[in-house]
């Protein structure tokens, strides 16, 4: 029964790794992938609705989909069905950077101008919701995975430490923690945006809203590994292997640390969403990602005002996307956790 | 099962203690108006008794003091709760007797007699008459009080003087004239001397009336007196059965038994709970809040009033402050371009003021190139010019100015450097934003690479107001009054609101200086018409000289139950409250706005 | 008992670390309360000035925590300079209503994260451990704040609870049981949004340990020994994966306090967070600081008993004690 379990465990562990990976390369491929520059205002076009894909006109079917632009009207849009824009793959388009290394403006798909693909809709100044998913989920998902793993190396360092040593050692380290939960986060956040200049890159920008969201996570990690790094150190096999000349630092590596990885996965595909989630408030303080910049944090801040959330549902695609993201992070770690666990 | 009950009861008990409890006394009828009584006659005003209006409000009050408040959710209680003496109309913004019922001014404008209303009494019963606007006055001017108030009262550096000349009779001095004096008088509550020399002789004036204070110790002559005030939720104010209104068939008004103000919080809770009826009035709308309560509101019937341009006015500022001694030398640098005239005027030009007055307002709002709009009909200088948006011409006046353009279409000035600078705004005020995104892309049209940083709002004042460490930044100002001198601190150059440039000893330029003259002039000057022309001169050097860049300003917009009568909301704040004393609820329902 | 006394020493030192340092994060923000006055062009800076002093708000830094330590131990706590009240009394009116909702949200959250969580486990890979799955990551993913707006507006369009406040306007008039419902209506959206969004993080913890006691050797071969299901899953494994739901618990105790604050301003819930929330952003520092001992002091309580619970739950710490310390 192990055996088939294990067999089973793999194929699923190949399957979510392959959808991880196709994730993360859709979004590195954003400029390729998205029709649009994400910070090109349509004026004319805000809150539009996503536009919808015809195969059928009134005479026929066509086997290339086409479009038809969104006209304002008194409270929304009508399609304006007198043109008629036919979607083509491997468009010149806005120009972009692919991978940071070389200009091009080849992309996947696109209509001629003047007409619009907006297949997410457009946001309050007519920008396209698709390309900004994309773009926004490249900052978005690489500072949460950053953030995470640094609040988790934080944490469980000083968990483990705490756990292990016991006695004033943990006092102190417990103490610090909760030193450190009870203190007046926002003040602080307050406080950095002042001493900072005003203006910091986005590479900087990037850096610090990482450091900062995971700097100040720390604390409940290191309180959950140190909870089970207690309870393990007294483990038979420990105090054997101690009996056999191990030093602190092998005990630690080879049987203790183990025992946390439960715990760390559990905590990680948790704190991913919440970390690029956490964006929301970092903006407030100007020390999210600013404009025009698209990210999953600052597009979901839109969504704060309750007559955008019921009017523009198509602005949760940010959140709908996050959720996709999650759901294969929960799962991949959830998967390997079995897997240590049937070894 | 047993743990259940025993939370229930917990529940129970806390929810009995958390309530402040208050005996549920029946709402006290008008007094029927004596003979004795000068009464002011709401000409035309007629209504039905009985029901009670609840307002919600964005924050908790945190006084009911009137000398010491300061924030614009406590002053909208202390409003209804007290009275001055000459009132602003808010429909027709000019000024109408109130305790005062007539007043002589003196030739040169610096005397004003006052005739207080005979027999008027506060809302514990007690007598109002000279003492107490002696007193109210006294402690308006204390210093050691600090009352914001008392900046009104201050002319040029010197107080203005009460003197009491019979029971009825006040005389008040001001050290020079001023123009629209009686306007001065409108938000300074008259208050009992009776319940407030104690407290102030003893110097514990600041602890009065907080809001902990029984309702026995407040009194007031305005339309509603305190009830009741639970801590976190509300405070409930009652009928002031010795109101000195009566409406046009000699009833005495107010028409409402209770006037309840939730305290709502977040503009989304506050539409939601209009929406659903908790709620019968709400104001300070945003368009999209507007519009939804419009099309889509579930409510049974509302009247929902779009009141057009309001007097507040939105605008970039560049940082020309004197930066010498702070080590500032980015910024500094940064300045040759903002203290550069033509730099403003092709920034003004590339403003798209239309897409500001669509996106950001829904259509609901007004393109401005002055800082008087069509909201303030009495003052604003039609004459300016309106330059619709060119990229040429902001072009050509940046190549006139020595700037330049990259290759790659950046813009950089004559020595080369790159035109990069920031512009902050309040991340709470969702419209400034917005604005500061599509100024962002009209000036990337331009080759200048502009940054956009939020922030928090007593964070952005810091900056702008004392570190002075930013480039550009977004706000806006007005709303207070219509009448131009409460703007003085903003124009004049040693004014403390001097955004552009705080602090200067001099006038930086030669048309600071002018305005500084005109500024002076205008608020000594009685004639309204001359006033309208100097005041109109200062416009016109205001809108050429572009210290600020002038956006937009948004319409006023409000909202009430289709049962409210007499719902007249207006463009002057408190829109819709400053008539409570005539609201009246339709219909026959006497305990409308329970649900 | 020598625990508890180094436990409460330790507490006692936590809170005056506290304090410090509230004290100077709150120096680094920039901005004071009366900053909304000065943009107010009608209000000289000399009236700021003086409003400042009498406020002694511009006395050094260290004279003023001297004052604030002696208001402390008056029981008073500062003083507000919004309200012009004492702060403790202010905090105190609040707390309860906030102690209302979290007591009765954690509740519960853990009553039903406990056993949905074994039984996801339990039934590792059925329907029910799917739909958590789903459900988990929606709560999680889903930024708390746009949960809540979503829930509040659901509730208000559909009219299927009060949408704010603790009671309706018309309490006092309602008989003893009328007045008990009425709280529970206007409770429960806050306590469906707290619940929704704690029990997604601990159902998946208990989960996961459980997962890992199940597939431990001692738990096979207890089955293979033939004891039943429920008696395995109650005697043997609960006691062991009960580990890091403890130190999850403490979290919910220490955050019974300050762990609601945005659904309370969400909700219009007349609890601490908007007094204090409203406090921190006009920099009333007194309420701020006065709200953050208030939730120090259930954090070290918190933490306490969840310390208290691991010595007592798993023997093995006890001993580990004995033998580190």
């Amino acid at each position: 029964m192990q055996v088939r379990v294990r067999c089973k465990m793999s194929g699923k562990i190949t399957w979510l790794i392959i959808l991880l990976v196709g994730l993360h390369l859709l979004l590195l491929l954003a400029g390729f992938v998205a029709p649009y520059d994400p910070a090109a205002q349509n004026r004319e076009l805000p809150y539009a609705p996503p536009t919808r894909l015809h195969l059928w006109d009134s005479s026929r079917f066509h086997l290339r989909p086409f479009v038809y632009p969104w006209s304002p009207v008194d409270d929304g849009y009508r399609e304006d069905r007198s043109q008629a824009y036919p979607v083509h793959a491997f468009v010149r388009g806005d120009s972009y950077r692919f991978l940071g290394l070389f200009e091009s403006n080849l992309h996947l798909f696109g209509v001629e101008n003047p007409g619009k693909c907006l297949l997410l809709g457009a946001d309050a100044f007519g920008r396209d919701e698709f390309s900004r998913v994309l773009y926004g989920g490249q900052i978005s998902v690489a500072a949460g995975i950053v953030a995470t793993a640094v609040t988790l190396f934080v944490g469980s360092v000083i968990g483990v430490v705490a756990g292990y040593y016991g006695g004033w050692i943990d006092e102190t380290l417990m103490g610090t923690t909760e030193l450190f939960l009870s203190l007046p986060w926002l003040y602080f956040l307050l406080g950095v945006r002042a001493f900072l200049p005003l203006h910091v890159s986005a590479v900087r920008t990037f850096f610090l809203l990482t450091c900062v969201i995971g700097l100040i996570g720390w604390a409940r990690p290191a309180r959950l590994v140190r909870g089970v790094v207690l309870s393990s150190r007294t483990r038979n096999y420990v105090s054997a292997a101690r009996g056999f000349g191990g030093a602190d630092f092998y005990l630690l590596r080879r049987h203790i640390a183990p025992e946390t990885f439960g715990v760390l996965l559990t905590q990680a595909a948790m704190l991913v969403p919440r970390y690029i989630a956490a964006e929301v408030a970092l903006s407030f303080f100007g020390l999210g990602v600013n404009e025009p910049t698209a990210s999953w944090g600052n597009m979901l801040s839109a969504l704060q005002q309750y007559s955008v959330l019921i009017s523009y549902g198509w602005l949760l695609a940010p959140a709908a996307a996050l959720f996709v993201t999650s759901v294969i992070y929960y799962l991949l770690a959830d998967a390997l956790h079995s897997r240590l666990e049937s070894r | 099962m047993n743990v259940i009950a025993r939370l229930s009861l917990l529940v129970c008990l806390l929810a009995g203690v958390c309530v402040a409890g208050a005996s549920s006394a029946e709402n006290p009828a008008p007094e029927n108006p004596g003979k004795n009584e000068e009464l002011q006659r709401v000409a035309d005003t007629s209504g039905r008794y009985g029901g009670h209006l609840t307002v919600g409000q964005r924050a908790e009050p945190k006084t009911l003091n009137p000398v010491i408040a300061t924030d614009a959710v406590s002053r909208e209680v202390i409003g209804r709760l007290n009275a001055d003496l000459i009132e602003i109309n808010r429909a027709t913004q000019q000024t109408e007797p109130a305790l005062a019922k007539s007043w002589k001014t003196s030739a040169d404008g610096r005397i004003f007699t006052l005739q207080l209303r005979r027999g008027i009494r506060f809302s514990d019963g007690h007598a109002f008459d000279a003492d107490d606007v002696i007193f109210s006055f006294a402690v308006y001017m204390d210093e050691n009080i600090d009352s914001p108030q008392r900046d009104l009262l201050i002319i040029d550096g010197k107080p203005m003087t009460v003197a009491k000349i019979g029971p009825y009779t006040v005389r008040f001095t001001l050290p020079r004239p001023y123009a629209a004096a009686e306007r001065i008088f409108d938000g300074l509550a008259m208050l009992p001397r009776h319940l407030l020399e104690k407290p102030y002789r003893e110097g514990k004036f600041a602890q009065a009336w907080s809001l902990n204070a029984q309702p026995s110790e407040i009194a007031g002559l305005g339309p509603f007196r305190l009830k009741q005030y639970v801590p976190g939720q509300r405070i409930v104010a009652e009928r002031n059965p010795y109101y000195w209104k009566v409406d046009r068939d000699n009833h005495r008004l107010p028409y409402l038994d209770e006037m309840v103000f939730l305290f709502v919080g977040t503009e989304n809770a506050q539409v939601l709970r209009f929406e659903a009826g908790e709620t019968d009035i709400i104001s300070r709308l945003s368009s999209e809040n507007f519009n939804l309560l419009a099309h889509e509101g579930t409510r049974v019937s509302s009247q929902l009033a779009d009141l057009g341009p309001s007097l507040e006015y939105n605008f970039v500022v560049f940082n020309q402050n004197d930066l010498t001694g702070k080590k500032l030398d980015a910024i500094a640098r940064k300045q040759v371009w903002f203290r550069d005239l033509k730099f403003r005027q092709a920034v003004n030009a590339a403003i798209d003021r239309d897409g500001i007055v669509r996106l950001v307002y829904g259509t609901r709002g007004t393109p401005l190139w002055g800082n008087v709009g069509p909201g303030n009909k009495l003052w604003i200088n039609q004459a300016i010019s309106h330059p619709q948006r060119s990229l040429e011409t902001a072009r050509q006046l940046l190549k006139s100015a020595g700037f330049s353009w990259k290759t790659n279409g950046e813009l950089v000035d004559g020595s080369g450097e790159t035109v990069d600078f920031t512009i902050v705004t309040s991340s709470s005020n969702a419209q400034r934003m917005k604005m500061a995104t599509l100024l962002q892309d009209d000036l990337s049209h331009l080759g200048m690479q502009v940054h956009v940083v939020p922030l928090e709002f007593r964070a952005l004042i810091d900056r702008v107001f004392q570190s002075f460490d930013y480039d550009a930044a977004i706000m806006g100002l007005g709303g207070g009054d219509a009448d131009p001198n409460p703007e003085m601190n903003v124009w004049m150059s040693s004014g403390t609101s001097h955004l552009w440039n705080l602090g200067e000893k001099q006038p930086a330029t030669d048309w600071e200086r002018e305005i500084d003259q005109l500024m002076q002039r205008q608020m000594v000057e009685l004639d309204y018409n001359q006033r309208k022309r100097t005041y109109d001169r200062v416009q016109q050097i205001i809108s050429e000289n572009l210290p600020f860049i002038f956006l937009a300003t948004p319409n006023t917009l409000a909202g009430a139950d289709g049962r409210v009568g007499n719902f007249h909301p207006a463009v002057l704040d408190p829109n819709t409250l400053w008539n409570a004393d005539e609201l009246y609820i339709r219909g026959g329902l006497e305990n409308a706005g329970t649900r | 008992m020598s625990y508890l006394v180094r436990r409460l020493v330790r507490g006692i030192l936590l809170l005056a670390g506290v304090s410090v340092l509230c004290f100077l994060f709150t120096e680094m923000a920039p901005g004071s309360f009366f900053d909304e006055m000065r943009v107010n062009p009608q209000i000289s800076p000399e009236t700021i000035a003086g409003l400042r002093a009498q406020h002694g708000l511009d006395q050094p830094l260290v004279v003023r925590y001297g004052r604030w330590v002696k208001s402390a131990l008056h029981a008073d706590l500062g003083y507000s300079i919004a309200y012009n009240t004492p702060v403790a009394p202010l905090l105190w009116s609040r707390a309860k209503n906030t102690l209302l909702l979290t007591l009765t949200a954690m509740v519960l959250t853990w009553g039903i994260s406990l056993p949905l969580g074994l039984w996801a486990a339990a039934k590792r890979g059925g329907v029910l451990d799917r739909a958590i799955t789903v459900i988990s990551s929606l709560l999680i993913a889903v930024p708390e704040i746009v949960i809540a707006l979503a829930l509040l507006a659901t509730a208000a369009r559909w009219r299927l609870t009060p949408v704010g406040g603790m009671v309706s306007s018309n309490f006092e008039e309602l008989s003893g049981w009328e007045q008990f419902r009425d709280v529970v209506a206007h409770l429960t959206l806050p306590v469906v949004i707290l619940v929704l969004c704690e029990s997604a993080v601990i159902v998946r913890h208990v989960r996961a340990s459980v997962l890992e006691v199940l597939g431990a050797s001692y738990v096979q071969t207890a089955r293979g020994l033939g004891i039943s299901r429920g008696r395995l899953l109650f005697r043997h494994v609960l006691p062991v994966a009960a580990n890091p739901a403890i130190s999850l618990f403490g979290f919910s105790l220490a955050g019974l306090i300050s762990g609601s604050m945005l659904v309370e301003v969400i909700c219009g819930w007349p609890g601490l967070g908007p007094l204090v929330l409203d406090a921190t952003f006009s920099r009333d520092l007194y309420v701020v600081i006065g709200g953050i001992m208030f939730s120090a002091l259930f954090m070290l309580g918190g933490n306490m008993v969840a310390d208290i619970m691991l010595m007592v739950s798993d023997p093995r710490i006890r001993t580990g004690a004995a033998d580190a310390g």
